[in-house]
């Protein structure tokens, strides 16, 4: 049977129970995640949620306290090699050689995946702003992260697994980045894409699968997921802040003095509308963190049973 | 909402004026502790052992007259005065080999505090706050300064309290003179150290760049000791101005003045140099933009020895300098020996044989032990390209953790193997300079006798990041430094030869006083290939652990 027709066959990622505990701590608990070719599949959670834990061990560079994990049907314990050549990586963190120059890592890292589009890495060059002349040590930060992106990117490998790869860059490149994810996602390869940022997440993302102290707290598409849209809004008053806890799509008001802070799904208008003629002396609105949401949906404490159920 | 005030009186900060000090002093007295210990046990038992060894008046005075000015001990050990007194054989027996192991911690201690954690970005978070660098770095080395203190006072201690054993005889003057003088060492290259984290671009540079002055400073002090009319070439070298403090023998306190007057004018100009650069940069360093070289870079073999190229050439470079040194002052240092009693000694040692055959046997096993501590880096490095992350790149492109482990191994092992063969070609080269007839072919297998003690520390290391990755530096430098310890003090456990067999250089043969034993040699390298192939199994099967 050919390659390619066993790859079709096979999800791009299938995980079953797995599960990683470092002593007493559990940093990844039973999870159960498919990933079909093609998708983009966005991978949310605050700090410390086991995202980079998932990852880690979907490239085989951990072993599993318990379960499995597939890539194209080849176990990535197993069979690490062999899961690898369909897959290319971009850690948040850039940690590449500091007396190679950018134009040697990209060779090397070309080189060691087995082929790359020497072409299209020119044009990620030109796209990402990237002096290939430098050496890694006088990059900065982000420019190291560019150089990890168009390596990832150049191989034009089935499966993208991208842990938080847009730290570290500016808007403009990050807009870039998301425009050759696009284009990624278009030839058809499929994208994991962890990041604590659900502004990112929602940009690109077919699927989300959202990750809490180690346990898949939900998966779906995020037009399913409209609690997760709420905005923050924190208003100021010339006199004490009013009630609004009464409001439809208001949640979580609390009333500090002249200040009022509450949380709003889906139309600002009736809010607005309430506060109309309350003296409002400013409004400041913006995206809810994620540990605002996970406090504000799932409570705080570890119990599994205000988690919402899992739909896969 | 409403944003407290800060009310500036409510913030607490820690002093920064002794916060470096007191986390400097933290990392390194564990070490300093351990270091005080075994220079201070050291100094106990060649105390302890001369009476045992040494029981008589004539048998004192026998040595004194074997060694007093015997140029090939000289040249490996430095000078020999009052042989016939404790005090005289302690220092004769204990005190090279303390001054240049103090040495390499001192400037392995600075380094790593200076020029690692600013290569790993920590000194920027450092700097962030109200610290300079000037102040950090001062700061760095008064640490440092500390943790040679803590050395200087266990070894001061343990040194003091053997003095009131028996017929040791060494007083409490005498006990804090010689630990200042062991430690002196210490606080030089730390200083030397400090400095070259300034010039080089990187923190291996800077190691490098002290570990050659060090390398200098021994052979310069080994041509002084052992060269007719060079004498005063002691004074060229930082341990020849150690060595003439000539402790618990002609004390010279005196000499303090210049050793204390390098380390301060070193130290200073560290610290001035260190408010001149860029952070993350060397006032010698590379040029930021170059042309891409992309030989080596097409698989995890090639380019572990892209990586490790130029170190291996450093390395060989220092041997074969090294080898040279030895092989030129060989035959000199050998005429002194036809015909005395020395050679009873020497045998004692490890190296029977007369004349440079000797002097050469026991300057080979200098050399495999610089050969042990090349293969320590081969190990340390695979373990610093996991720590630091880079293997994941690697590894996450369909290359095999065993595929890479073996890569390291084989281009560590034919680097090692190409040094231990400049070391055989340029100790010969030297000898033969001098008029030696000592073959090439049986300085060439002197200089292949050393690899398996080379392989046995890259099977430890191999090992140890297997199966304890955190541990690998400390595994492979465990075993280089309690075997050469053990080989050092030469003769201290000649009747308890359960001791000397934990130590892997007394398994090699003294070649070429004597012919390699083969067989012992394949029964080495086999144990350090086994322990490779351990390693490479277990690291197959481990998580990867960065830092």
């Amino acid at each position: 049977m050919a390659l390619e027709e066993r790859l079709d066959g096979a999800p791009a990622i299938r995980v079953e129970g797995l599960s990683k505990r470092y002593g007493r701590v559990d940093a990844l608990v039973h999870l159960d995640l498919e990933v079909p070719p093609g998708e983009v599949l966005g991978y949310l959670g605050p700090n410390g949620a086991g995202k980079t834990t998932t990852i880690r061990l979907l490239l085989g560079f951990l072993r599993p306290s318990a379960g499995r994990a597939m890539i194209f049907g080849t176990d990535c314990t197993e069979q690490p090699v062999k899961a690898h050549s369909h897959t290319a990586f971009v850690p948040g963190e850039a940690n590449l050689w500091p007396s190679f120059t950018g134009e040697e890592s990209l060779e090397l890292l070309g080189n060691l995946h087995g082929q790359f589009d020497r072409a299209y890495k020119d044009q990620l060059i030109e796209r990402f702003g990237l002096d290939p002349s430098k050496k890694v040590r006088d990059y900065s930060r982000g420019n190291r992260q560019k150089v990890l992106i168009i390596a990832a990117l150049m191989t034009k490998a089935r499966l993208l697994l991208l842990d938080e790869p847009s730290s570290g860059l500016d808007p403009l490149v990050e807009k870039e980045f998301q425009s050759a994810i696009r284009e990624a996602r278009q030839r058809g390869q499929t994208i994991f894409l962890s990041s604590h940022s659900l502004s990112e997440v929602e940009a690109l993302s077919d699927r989300v699968a959202i990750l809490r102290d180690g346990r898949l707290a939900e998966v779906g598409a995020l037009s399913q997921m409209r609690h997760l849209s709420a905005i923050t809004l924190e208003v100021e008053f010339a006199a004490a802040a009013p009630d609004v806890s009464a409001v439809p799509g208001v949640s979580n008001a609390t009333a500090d003095g002249h200040w009022l802070r509450c949380q709003v799904q889906g139309p600002v208008e009736p809010l607005l509308q309430a506060l109309a003629g309350t003296g409002v002396l400013r409004i400041l609105s913006r995206e809810p963190s994620l540990e605002e949401l996970f406090l504000a949906y799932y409570g705080t404490g570890h119990d599994q049973t205000s988690v919402a159920p899992v739909a896969s | 909402m409403p944003r407290p005030s800060i009310a500036t009186s409510e913030v607490t900060e820690p002093s920064s004026k002794s916060l470096v000090v007191v986390y400097t002093a933290k990392r390194t007295a564990k070490i300093a502790v351990l270091w005080g210990y075994v220079f201070g046990m050291l100094v106990a038992s060649s105390a302890l052992s001369y009476s045992r060894i040494y029981k008589t008046k004539q048998e004192r005075e026998h040595l004194a007259q074997i060694f007093g000015s015997n140029h090939a001990s000289a040249a490996l050990f430095g000078p020999a005065p009052q042989l016939q007194t404790v005090a005289g054989f302690t220092i004769f027996k204990s005190s090279m080999t303390i001054m240049v192991i103090g040495a390499i911690w001192g400037l392995l201690a600075v380094t790593r505090m200076l020029r690692g954690d600013e290569d790993a970005g920590r000194w920027e978070l450092l700097l962030s706050g109200r610290l300079t660098r000037q102040a950090a770095t001062a700061q760095v080395l008064g640490g440092t300064g500390l943790a040679v203190g803590i050395v200087w006072a266990i070894t001061a201690l343990i040194s003091g309290v053997v003095g009131q054993v028996g017929s040791t005889d060494i007083s409490p003057g005498g006990a804090l003179f010689l630990a200042t003088a062991l430690v002196a060492s210490s606080a030089m290259f730390a200083a030397i150290g400090a400095l070259t984290s300034q010039l080089a671009a990187n923190r291996q540079q800077a190691v490098r760049s002290a570990a050659l002055l060090l390398g200098a400073s021994y052979g310069a002090r080994m041509v002084a000791d052992a060269g007719d009319g060079l004498h005063w070439l002691v004074w060229v070298s930082p341990l020849g101005w150690v060595e003439q403090l000539r402790p618990l023998t002609s004390p010279q306190a005196w000499v303090l003045l210049p050793i204390g007057a390098f380390t301060v004018a070193v130290s200073l100009m560290a610290v001035l140099l260190a408010g001149r650069r860029d952070l993350g940069e060397g006032l010698l360093g590379e040029p930021a933009k170059g042309r891409a070289r992309l030989y080596l870079l097409s698989g995890p073999t090639r380019l572990t020895a892209r990586l490790t190229g130029a170190s291996s050439v450093w390395w060989g470079v220092a041997v074969a300098i090294c080898g040279l040194v030895m092989g030129i002052i060989a035959k000199s240092a050998g005429e002194t020996m036809y015909g005395s009693s020395v050679q009873q000694v020497f045998t004692r040692l490890g190296s029977p044989g007369t004349g440079a055959r000797a002097f050469l046997g026991i300057a080979f096993l200098l050399i495999a032990i610089l050969v042990a501590f090349q293969a320590a880096t081969v190990m340390t490095a695979a373990r610093e390209e996991e720590a630091s992350g880079r293997l994941d790149q690697v590894l996450v492109r369909a290359v095999a953790r065993g595929h890479w482990v073996l890569g390291r191994i084989v281009i560590g092992t034919l680097s090692v193997l190409a040094t231990c063969c400049l070391a055989g070609v340029c100790t010969w080269a030297g000898s033969f300079a001098q008029g030696s007839r000592i073959g090439i072919v049986p300085m060439l297998a002197a200089g292949v006798n050393t690899l398996p003690a080379a392989l046995f520390v890259l099977g430890v290391g191999t090992l140890a990041l297997g199966s304890q990755p955190r541990q690998t530096s400390l595994a492979v430098y465990a075993v280089i430094g309690w075997s050469a310890l053990i080989d050092l003090a030469g003769g201290l456990f000649s009747e308890d030869h359960w001791v000397l067999d934990t130590s892997i250089f007394h398994h090699l043969a003294s070649a070429p006083a004597t012919s390699p034993h083969w067989q012992t040699d394949a029964v080495m390298a086999g144990l350090g290939i086994a322990a490779m192939v351990l390693g490479a199994q277990a690291l197959r099967r481990r998580d990867l652990v960065t830092n």
